[in-house]
């Protein structure tokens, strides 16, 4: 027993830290998205002028209704689990899978640090190390679709169906821009890998500018960051689910399955945030931070302990994923909704044609910098 | 070992999909059979280290064509019936030409079991893949856009004549 178990040690080894760093990030990501829930309604009713949620308590404590979340999780647990009569039962039960567990997948190709040395051995600090990861990106979100339509269609009502139609036509679209914004990315780094993109986004420009995505991609990252709002169906474009007027496609849901729609939708928002973080801020790079410790353009070094440089290195993705996050939950409370036909043309007329423009413009500069 | 496991597990996945979307009788539970059957060929494409496939399998197939499947079948009368119809003489029929073409697939596939080459691993294959493209087939390649370009401006023009009428 003992003999198999050493023969195979490095597999165990590899899995155990794989299942370790699956429990860490996920139950962060779970913890932040729970959270998120309530700082949606405490940003939403800063805007208004309003005090929002405060009352849940437990022994008389609310802490300013920190525990919303837990109580909006007991509710949406005890509430009636309602299938329509019309509906089809399996596919009424399969879509909020098919919404929740593509998102989740995501998180496995994100980086969120550099490495670790823990006992001799060295710990990538990401789940899922693979050279294409920016192509599993896309290839995942586009699964999310299914979530929509078949939340919609197998309800067996037409209100809900429009919705999911509208869900399917917005959300293939914009697929198409969100894909053509990280062409250019690609191209200047040489990689498709989440990690090597963020190692590349470590040197430096002309000496002292870090080469982050925003500085060599601007017009990159406006489209990604507009393409992505909309892929994650928010507001200025939520007419998937307008639930006062138009409706939306998960009318029938509740209880459970409602919250699984919900909670996909907060946890894309934590996905949205991670991506552009990893994509054009850098990832976990903190500027001048290196291996051995701060190095500043001048020449002046500042030696770090290599655990402090990989918790500094950590703590910067999760400062960039928590300033995108609140920057999504501000925009909601900011923007009016477009018509239908306006999100059409902004995405076909406008973001495509800038798009394919914008990796023309970065064709041109890397031939004029002969780097092809 | 895991490799093995893998591609038995999900080659066994395609084929039961497969096999239950022939006989499904609901389209859009078919389509969506047919989308299970796509995902295990991409989790095949990426036991077997062809990441680039799995990837564009799932972008092309399963997150855009499929899609357009499930959509344009939820606008069939057959998708609203409650219970659907009943398999007609001409569908047997297509089940026996459906079997005369699996049997000469098998055929023709018989000899391709002695024909293994051993590939020098490649981690994505997506460099040489993009040299093919943009080398010696550059022509072939861009005289496909052009066809892609012609269907894209016939299904434009045949839906505006379409607004026109109405």
């Amino acid at each position: 027993m003992t003999a198999t178990l050493l023969a195979h040690k490095d597999l165990l080894l590899f899995i155990g830290a794989a299942a370790l760093k699956v429990l860490v990030f996920l139950n962060g990501v779970m913890g932040f998205t729970a959270l998120l829930t309530l700082a949606e309604r405490k940003v939403s009713a800063l805007m208004q002028d309003r005090v929002g949620p405060n009352r849940a308590s437990i022994f008389g404590l609310a802490l300013n209704g920190l525990f919303h979340p837990v109580a909006d999780g007991i509710k949406m647990l005890v509430k009636e689990d309602f299938v329509p009569g019309r509906a089809d039962k399996l596919l009424f039960a399969l879509a909020p899978f098919f919404a929740l567990v593509p998102v989740m997948a995501l998180f496995a190709l994100i980086p969120f640090g550099d490495y670790v040395m823990v006992f001799g051995y060295r710990l990538d600090l990401v789940i899922a190390q693979v050279p294409l990861g920016v192509f599993l990106v896309l290839a995942l979100s586009g699964l999310a679709i299914y979530g929509v339509f078949l939340g919609g269609w197998a309800s067996g009502n037409n209100f809900t169906l429009l919705g999911a139609l509208r869900g399917a036509a917005q959300m293939v679209s914009y697929e198409v821009v969100l894909g053509l914004t990280l062409v250019g990315l690609m191209m200047i780094y040489g990689t498709a890998g989440l990690q090597d993109l963020v190692r590349a986004q470590g040197k430096l420009l002309f000496g002292f500018v870090p080469a982050w995505g925003i500085v060599v991609q601007p017009l990159g990252f406006v489209l990604f960051l507009t393409a992505a709002i909309a892929e994650n169906k928010r507001t200025p474009f939520d007419l998937v689910e307008g639930e006062s007027e138009i409706i939306g496609y998960f009318m029938e849901y509740s209880s459970m399955r409602f919250a699984a729609f919900m909670f996909s939708e907060f946890v894309e928002i934590i996905l949205v945030s991670m991506l552009s973080a990893t994509l054009f801020f850098g990832g976990w790079q903190v500027p001048y931070l290196y291996d051995t410790g701060f190095v500043l353009p001048g020449g002046a070094a500042l030696p770090l302990n290599h655990y402090l440089v990989a918790a500094l290195q950590v703590a910067s993705f999760s400062a960039k994923t928590v300033f995108f996050s609140w920057f999504l939950l501000v925009v909601r409370w900011t923007l009016p909704r477009f018509r239908f036909d306006q999100l059409m043309t902004l995405c076909w007329k406008r973001l495509l044609p800038l798009a394919l423009f914008n990796i023309l413009l970065t064709g041109a500069a890397l031939l004029a910098l002969g780097k092809l | 070992m895991i490799v093995a496991a893998a591609v038995w597990t999900f080659g066994a996945v395609a084929l039961l999909a497969t096999v239950l979307m022939i006989f499904q009788r609901s389209p859009v539970k078919a389509a969506l059979l047919m989308l299970a059957a796509l995902l295990s060929t991409a989790g095949l494409y990426l036991a077997l280290s062809a990441q680039l496939l799995a990837a564009l399998q799932i972008i092309l197939y399963a997150g855009a064509i499929m899609i357009l499947f499930v959509v344009a079948l939820t606008a069939l009368p057959a998708a609203w019936r409650d219970r659907p119809a009943p398999a007609s003489f001409r569908r047997v029929l297509g089940l026996a030409a459906a079997a005369v073409i699996l049997g000469e697939l098998l055929k023709a596939a018989g000899p391709l079991k002695a024909l293994t080459v051993d590939a020098p691993f490649s981690e994505t294959g997506a460099l040489g893949l993009a040299r093919q493209l943009f080398g010696p087939f550059v022509l072939q390649f861009e005289l496909l856009s052009l066809v892609i370009l012609a269907s894209i401006v016939g299904a434009v023009a045949l839906t505006s004549r379409r607004r026109g009428n109405v």
